[in-house]
């Protein structure tokens, strides 16, 4: 704890000391386009679709997909089954069967594993921005019957006709495209009438120890913050995204996972194994081993628990929506009501 | 038209299966892709690219398509 108070202590001296501009590598870069807050929400979500703010590297990402295809091979992630299950979950609550299924990026693998016949799919359509990624995916023989097919793509440049599938799914993909509604608008143009949309993305509460640590380490070791760890949609926003998106029926719930590790690096290391590491397009390519040394020692000193392992939070926003159809209910039009809502209280009693 | 190209793809089978011939289309332009047999690639005529299919993987990623010269040839031109 000594060690804690000791750090902040120093905070405080260093940020005077920010005042005056150190080195050009270090500055200080408090652009709130970068924060959580601004993400999508607010003012920005109206003039991301107009600017076409471009937040991540999506030719990085592509290629930390391809090394996460090779560091996760044969293996099989608690975390990510867990999402990929409770999204799937999430069919058997469906009544209607969906013939054709397209998967988007993400964890494809674990999705095509623990489908096992939910949802009626005939043809899935499996598609990654990856090569490798979908390689991988593809000579993971799994004993299915479902015709399944394969494609390299970008969520954000959907290459699929209009109308023409009856459930997307996404597990933990989207949160890394730079046009978030763009995408969204796009899977539901591709959607057919009455069918639905399914996508699990981290929400900003995700890494938030790793977030705390990384700060306090560069500003104790470098003098000065760079954005080491992207920004994610807030909850708030994942209906918001969906309305805009114009899907009907939206729901959006949210689920928090809290993993285990015995220290910092493994948790690095399990993040590039599901292809999940910093994309940013302004982010500050040099991580100096001081620096990631310093970051992992507060992580452990300010986390840590009993047994010694540190835990790391992943906020899983799931995000549901229909394509309008004829068979939704409608709201009907203002003041057509012929019931007041008085009368309807008198008549049940009036137990508030 | 969109008929038309549909028949097209659909003769080319043995280069991609025909799930993905039926639904997909040019990622920029949301036209119907064409199969050419010679090169291995889908190409969109409305805007002139073409995309790889590698090992019987259509990479339709916009940086991954190639600009077509005017004679229609796949070249490198970028």
């Amino acid at each position: 704890m000594r060690r804690i108070n000791s750090l902040y202590g120093r905070i405080r001296i260093l940020k005077r000391v920010f005042e005056k501009p150190t080195k050009q590598s270090h500055a200080f870069l408090a652009s709130r386009s970068f924060s959580t807050e601004g993400g999508y929400g607010g003012e920005s979500q109206q003039n991301s679709s107009s600017s076409r703010v471009k937040i991540f590297d999506r030719e990085l990402k592509r290629v930390h997909r391809d090394r996460a295809a090779w560091l996760s091979r044969n293996k099989n992630d608690t975390f990510v089954d867990a999402v990929a299950e409770n999204l799937l979950d999430r069919l058997e609550d469906c009544k209607k069967s969906f013939p054709s299924a397209l998967c988007l990026g993400g964890s494809l693998g674990p999705v095509k594993r623990l489908l096992r016949g939910r949802g009626g799919i005939e043809k899935l359509i499996m598609m990654d921005t990856s090569h490798d990624m979908i390689k991988s995916c593809r000579d993971a023989q799994d004993d299915n019957s479902i015709d399944t097919s394969y494609l390299v793509g970008d969520e954000e440049f959907l290459p699929i006709k209009q109308s023409s599938v009856d459930l997307i799914i996404s597990s933990l993909g989207l949160h890394w495209t730079n046009d978030l509604p763009g995408s969204m608008i796009q899977c539901k143009l591709a959607l057919k009438p009455d069918g639905l949309f399914l996508a699990a993305i981290l929400g900003g509460e995700t890494l938030k120890e790793l977030r705390i640590a990384c700060t306090l380490a560069h500003m104790e070791r470098e003098g000065g913050i760079s954005p080491r760890l992207s920004p994610l949609a807030q909850v708030r926003d994942a209906g918001n995204l969906l309305t805009r998106a114009g899907f009907s029926l939206p729901g959006v719930d949210v689920d928090e996972y809290v993993v285990k590790y015995k220290s910092a690096l493994d948790l690095i290391e399990h993040l590039r194994a599901m292809g999940e590491t910093n994309a940013l397009l302004h982010r500050n390519k040099i991580l100096n081993r001081e620096t990631a040394l310093a970051t992992a020692a507060i992580y452990d000193s300010m986390f840590a628990t009993e047994d010694g392992t540190i835990p790391a939070t992943f906020q899983v926003i799931y995000m549901t929506g229909w394509k309008e159809h004829s068979s939704h209910p409608q709201a009907k039009r203002r003041g057509s009501a012929t019931v007041s809502f008085t009368d309807i209280h008198k008549q049940f009693g009036g137990q508030s | 038209m969109v008929r038309l190209s549909r028949v097209m793809l659909k003769e080319a089978g043995n280069a991609i299966d025909k799930t993905l011939s039926e639904i997909l289309v040019c990622p920029l332009s949301k036209q119907p892709l064409r199969v050419c047999e010679k090169t291995k690639s889908l190409v969109s005529d409305t805007i002139g690219v073409s995309f790889p299919i590698k090992d019987g993987i259509p990479c339709l990623v916009p940086k991954d398509g190639k600009i077509l010269e005017e004679d229609g040839d796949a070249s490198k031109a970028s």
